[in-house]
């Protein structure tokens, strides 16, 4: 079951990583991005009992649908941050989709993209910014 | 008056107690059962056979439910077969019967059209016998396409017929045609064990159904592990004894114990004497007639799936009741502006109306409201909780043009939306309507508010 936050507890958004309007997340190494969805998102889909994943040798445009995730309360798309080529998905969420609740930053990750410009992650949000913007947008 | 018919589906047999009702003397020719492929290979078995396979898929999950079994969940198919065969001997058993209550002479046999008054019927026991009549109804329905390079065997290639006919659960099965049939015997056989794929030509499932229908069921599909394929041309299908080899253009295969074939209807119009009076069929051999069902001969009419368009047992009926009224002197149009459509997938799927992708054909401007069955209490409680309601309207009138349900109940709940189509109302009517809590009825209620934004169990961003 995912936490529910009080009022005064933060999200806790790790610093390395960039961070997408629709809630995902992005860590780049190198010519790599691992993509995932963000504690805010998990938290406010609830428990999640479904992820489609995206298809490996796919190519993906950022900012574009390339997976759906689904809770016991509501259906989400998974965008985007990054254009690229998808190397690899995480298939263990295909089994334990609770994991993206549990983990969303770690073991809950979604895919690795062969990213065609790694500078494109420079235009998303950093951590701070992230946080003011789920601040600004649960007002 | 006298009228014969041709056939004794739901079109014909329909259409034959209508015209009895009327006063007419009836006279119906049929040389399998009576029913038609709806009763006898279609609707009403598959009906039966789903719902074992939907109690076999609850049972699978009565600890999530709380419920103790002390044994093994295991379907028994002789025994299935044996419940659906019942169930279907006893609806012909109720034609039958409305025949001989409405004095309908029932004639078994071949009947052949021999002028446009009189049918020539050749029995089974090869007596012969005409019938003559003041007017004429062809309801003779439609059989399994078969596709040229991979004809039906019986066997291992299969059409649907074939597929009531198995009497052992094949181990893996591949199925031709992501249409309503396709998809409803993935359903069946995915939930008795087998391995399925489906292969489709077209760029989606059920191509007919609006867009957000084949991309849900598409992902349902793959939840049950139902390999799905799209946008894929089967170039042969060959019968090897290790089973049977579906064959891509690009050498790629699927190998399966079975394979269903079940890419369109062919029209039953050949060899029933049309040619010789000049009734005229259309390209693909469907008979041509007017929206008041009659054919090119006056005095002939033409109804259900051998008419072409909706090939739907309802749209049969509804058909065989217009051609009636008209044979005997009224004046009736059909009209197919709100026809409802159920498919009973897993979940189930069910549409009237106006699909999304025709509107911006059609230059309609829309808008649409969606609800999620999830946001949905009694769901939540009934633990069926896929699926959602798609409402479209006519962003200027708010009339309600279509209604796309994919979910629990689908079937039962579209016929609130088909009221609504066919009577010009607004989603507006749907929303101030009280729906009884908890019910899955709410859903409806909540997209036709999503539609101005106002559904209560929806948090927009």
């Amino acid at each position: 079951m995912g936490a529910e936050k009080t009022e005064k507890e933060e999200y806790m958004n790790p610093e390395d990583l960039k961070y997408h309007r629709e809630h995902t997340w992005v860590k780049i190494t190198g010519k790599k991005a691992t993509i995932g969805i963000t504690d805010y998102a998990q938290d406010a889909l609830g428990d999640i009992v479904y992820i489609d994943l995206p298809e490996i040798d796919i190519d993906i445009e950022a900012n574009s649908e390339i997976g759906e995730i689904e809770s016991t309360k509501a259906t989400s798309s998974i965008i985007s941050p990054v254009s690229g080529k998808v190397i690899e998905v995480n298939e263990d969420l295909s089994e334990s989709p609770e994991v993206l609740n549990d983990d969303p930053y770690g073991k809950g990750w979604i895919a690795v993209i062969a990213v065609d410009d790694p500078s494109e992650a420079d235009d998303l949000m950093d951590a701070s910014e992230y946080l003011k913007y789920v601040e600004e947008e649960a007002k | 008056m006298k009228i014969a018919i041709l056939g004794a589906g739901p079109g014909g047999y329909v259409a034959a107690i209508r015209a009895a009702q009327s006063g007419a003397e009836v006279t119906v020719i049929e040389k399998e059962e009576v029913g038609g492929t709806c009763l006898n290979w279609g609707c009403i078995p598959t009906k039966a056979i789903i719902a074992s396979t939907d109690l076999l898929a609850k049972a699978r999950r009565l600890k999530e439910y709380g419920v103790e079994l002390n044994g093994e969940i295991r379907p028994d198919f002789t025994a299935i077969l044996a419940r659906k065969n019942r169930i279907v001997q006893t609806q012909i058993q109720g034609i039958r019967n409305l025949f001989k209550h409405h004095r309908i002479n029932l004639v078994q046999g071949r009947g052949t059209l021999t002028s446009p008054r009189t049918i020539l019927v050749d029995s089974p026991d090869n007596a012969q016998e005409t019938i003559e009549a003041d007017r004429i109804i062809i309801a003779t329905g439609s059989r399994p396409y078969q596709v040229a390079a991979f004809p039906f065997d019986g066997k291992q290639i299969l059409s649907s017929n074939d597929m009531l006919n198995l009497t052992e659960i094949p181990k893996s099965l591949v199925i031709v045609g992501a249409g309503v049939i396709g998809c409803e015997f993935a359903c069946i056989f995915r939930e008795l064990g087998v391995e399925v794929s489906v292969i489709e030509m077209l760029p989606r499932m059920l191509a007919t159904e609006d867009r957000e229908i084949s991309k849900l069921l598409e992902r349902e599909f793959k939840k049950k592990k139902i390999k799905v394929l799209v946008n894929k041309k089967v170039e042969s299908i060959t019968a090897y004894p290790d089973g049977v080899h579906a064959l891509f253009p690009d050498g790629e295969k699927i190998v399966a114990e079975k394979a269903l074939i079940a890419t369109g209807r062919a029209f039953n119009s050949k060899g029933i004497g049309l040619e010789g009076i000049g009734v005229q069929t259309g390209p693909c051999g469907e008979i041509i007639a007017n929206t008041k069902l009659e054919t090119t001969v006056p005095g002939i009419y033409a109804v259900g799936d051998v008419k072409g368009g909706l090939l739907l047992a309802h749209v049969a009926s509804k058909e065989g009741i217009t051609a009636v009224t008209n044979a005997l002197g009224g004046d009736k149009t059909m009209d197919y502006s709100a026809v409802p459509s159920a498919i009973f997938t897993s979940p189930e799927i069910a549409s009237a109306g106006l699909r999304e992708h025709h509107a911006s054909e059609q230059g309609i401007q829309t808008s649409t409201g969606h609800f999620q069955f999830r946001s949905l209490a009694k769901a939540h409680a009934l633990g069926d909780i896929e699926g959602l309601v798609k409402v479209i309207s006519d962003k200027q009138t708010d009339r309600v043009l279509g209604v796309h349900i994919i979910g629990p109940g689908a079937s039962i709940l579209i016929h609130e939306a088909v009221l609504a189509i066919q009577h010009g109302m607004k989603t507006k009517d749907l929303a101030e309507t009280i729906h009884a809590h908890p019910t899955l009825s709410e859903a409806l209620m909540e997209a036709s508010e999503d539609v101005h934004g106002n559904a209560i169990h929806v948090m927009h961003k």
